[in-house]
């Protein structure tokens, strides 16, 4: 091969070069060289759809569609639609902050909502902190996320006193147990729901004889139980999560252990949990912010309005983490409507702002955030399963029915 | 309380048991690494609850259904693995765990991300007030396990298909020279195994919960009580899941429930490293010095 026969293939292959690279340049400026896409306001949103939480992830993902489509039917954000960009953790951490980081870097979204469980929460928070953007979360617990280290940018609809003071007046004034069992689920938010039960239980001069943790996802609980058995237990409270129910209920039903009261404040206020059970799930007591007929006093219409629409939409009942979910995602665009109202530009830091004076009513609370970003009234009521339904036993002033 | 710990022991391990033969029989034979073990489970559990939910068939029913729609799903696979390169071990590994992956997304399609529960099979012969020690949920799992194990064991040692298929597993060449048909001996070992597999669906159904996601947990089980039994060694299969069941539940009655997977891991440990071919098969005699 000559010198000149090389020195042209070398010009050919750098202009090939060069035309590449050329349309990769012109591909990357495009997006952000053209107008706006008609100005759509995006938000963000980070749920297990897949993996082990998908059930209560995609029940979130619905709450959070069901909000952005009311706002979009209303005719968006001062004309401006709501585009939702929503990605999926596979109940991963790991995943979650890979696709948080997506969302911020790729998608620029003025803010996110969803997250389920506080060890797929917590990193997202952090990274949220980190861009300056809001986030919202929609099922979040552990006091160390809000309280201590403070993240103005964080904000959850949930809180564990909202869940912990009501259980604890219900075990201590209506039940009045003789021996009581405690078994959490080994997560965050589920090992400080049960010291704070048990500190609140004990301090009430009420004995806890049995306090025990499990890896989420454990099947078998014989031995647990047969400690119980041991302990004459009247009264077993499981921080555990839905299928941990299915397990634990089933194997204290056929090893007939003597228990009184069962109590799952999450997993068993659950239409499907109870669907499965059958006839074990009778008497078994749960936990919800709210469900289908059990709401904030003075929302039913609105609340029957929004089971409406959800049964039109996706063809099934909303449930308490579903409501969850359209609560967040009201108050992350109801915070960015109230900036888009004013001249103010649509930065993190602005709707982080008007998070803090967010009030807004709901079927679950009136939603308002301490400075900390907690809600400020989050109350959830113990409810009984009767005849295959859930009934609201406690507190007296949400009750529509008796403990049987 | 010992009763108890023994009895629930047996239970536990008669469960892991069901769980591991399906793998054991099909890595035996045709050394096929199949990380989609678990979810072949769950996919023969959803089958049964499709049946259970759907027709109404009581779940007695759904067993033997299982049992053979489940092989010729296996076979398929097995069809499909016979294209894979050396080193089979590890590129079933890759190929498998893609098919995993599959197979939970097409089960999280078809039956939701909701978790599902098979009934138990309804004895009501018990008085209501009675504790029996073993409750007929219990005994009926431990009697199928046996029923499975034995089975399983008396084709392998006393028929001559069975014969054919440890001496594959035990010197696949030799075999092949010896004039067995190794590669029908795979189709067979697939078919064996997804009939177990299409017995422990239904029954994981019961004693665990579906859920598209969940099938890991039954193959890492199914992989240690392999590990613990020694490679084609089916009574040591159900020797496996007893001692594991029993450590498990009595690291939770005396150290407490989260303690159960830290102490059997412990034993793992221990006995990959004291009895690597596993504990029924016979460590070779050590070659005498001339």
């Amino acid at each position: 091969m000559d010198a000149k026969t090389h020195t042209s293939q070398a010009l050919v292959l750098l202009r090939t070069a060069a035309v590449v690279l050329l349309a990769l340049f012109v591909l990357a400026v495009l997006p952000t060289a053209l107008p706006a896409q008609s100005a759509a306001v995006r938000i963000g949103e980070i749920d297990p759809l897949t993996g082990k939480l998908a059930k209560h992830g995609t029940e979130i993902h619905e709450g959070i569609v069901a909000a952005v489509e009311e706002i979009n039917q209303r005719g968006g954000i001062l004309g401006r639609p709501v585009e939702l960009a929503f990605r999926d953790d596979q109940s991963l951490p790991e995943t979650a902050i890979n696709q948080a980081e997506d969302l911020l870097y790729r998608e620029n979204v003025l803010g996110l909502v969803g997250g389920y469980v506080d060890s797929l929460v917590a990193p997202v928070s952090e990274l949220a902190a980190k861009h300056r953007i809001p986030y919202v979360a929609s099922a979040s617990l552990q006091r160390s996320l809000t309280q201590g280290r403070h993240n103005p940018y964080f904000f959850r609809v949930a809180h564990l006193d909202g869940i912990v003071r009501p259980l604890c007046g219900f075990v201590t004034n209506v039940l009045k147990a003789r021996s009581i069992a405690i078994l959490h689920s080994a997560t965050p938010g589920s090992t400080e729901f049960a010291e704070e039960i048990r500190a609140c239980l004990e301090a009430a001069h009420l004995p806890v004889t049995l306090f025990e943790k499990f890896r989420p996802g454990s099947h078998d609980f014989s031995a647990f139980l047969m400690k119980a058995r041991q302990a004459a237990v009247d009264t077993l409270i499981c921080g555990g999560f839905l299928p941990d129910h299915l397990m634990l209920v089933r194997q204290l039903k056929d090893q007939r252990i003597p228990v009184r009261h069962y109590i799952g404040p999450w997993g068993v206020a659950y239409g499907s949990f109870i669907e499965e059970m059958g006839r074990d799930s009778e008497g078994l007591l749960g936990m919800c912010a709210w469900n289908p007929g059990i709401t904030r006093p003075g929302t039913d219409e609105q609340s029957q309005a929004f089971v409406e629409r959800f049964r039109a939409r996706f063809k099934k009942s909303p449930n308490s983490t579903t409501m969850h979910g359209y609560v967040s995602a009201r108050a992350l665009l109801a915070a960015i409507e109230s900036v888009a109202t004013t001249s103010t530009p649509l930065t993190g830091e602005a709707i982080a702002a008007k998070l803090r004076t967010v009030d807004i009513a709901t079927p679950m609370e009136r939603l308002a955030f301490d400075e900390q970003g907690d809600p400020k009234d989050y109350h959830q009521v113990i409810v009984q399963i009767q005849n295959g339904k859930m009934v609201a036993i406690y507190p007296p002033e949400r009750a529509t029915g008796k403990l049987e | 309380m010992l009763l108890q710990l023994i009895a629930s022991s047996f239970s536990l391990g008669s469960f892991y048991a069901l769980i591991a033969l399906g793998f054991s029989l099909i890595f035996g034979i045709t050394r096929a690494f199949n990380l989609a073990h678990g979810d072949l489970i769950l996919l023969s559990g959803y089958l049964a609850y499709a049946l259970y939910k759907g027709l109404g068939a009581p779940v007695l029913l759904t067993l033997p259904l299982c049992m053979l729609a489940l092989p010729i799903v296996t076979v398929v696979l097995h069809r499909f693995l016979r294209h894979v390169r050396e080193p089979f071990e590890l590129n079933t590994l890759v190929v498998t765990f893609g098919l995993s992956m599959v197979l939970q997304n097409a089960m999280l399609l078809a039956f939701s991300a909701n978790f599902r529960l098979l009934p138990k099979a309804d004895f009501t012969m018990l008085p209501p007030e009675s504790t029996p020690v073993l409750n007929p949920g219990q005994i009926f799992l431990i009697a199928l396990s046996l029923l499975a194990t034995a089975a399983t064991h008396v084709l392998l040692h006393h028929t001559f298909l069975g014969k054919a298929l440890r001496a594959t597993i035990q010197e696949r060449e030799a075999a092949r020279l010896a004039g067995i048909p190794v590669e029908r001996m795979g189709v067979v070992a697939f078919a064996l195994g997804g009939t177990l597999i299409g017995l422990a669906g239904p029954l994981y159904g019961q004693s665990a919960y579906l859920q598209p996601f969940a099938g890991p947990e039954p193959t890492l089980t199914a992989i240690i009580i392999t590990i613990f039994a020694g490679v084609g060694r089916t009574r040591g299969i159900l020797l496996g899941g007893w001692i594991l069941g029993f450590v498990e539940s009595a690291a939770a009655l005396v150290l407490g429930s989260s303690w159960r997977e830290m102490v059997a891991a412990v034993l793992l440990i221990a006995l990959l490293l004291l009895r690597p071919e596993g504990l029924l098969t016979l460590r070779p005699h050590r070659e005498s010095k001339a």
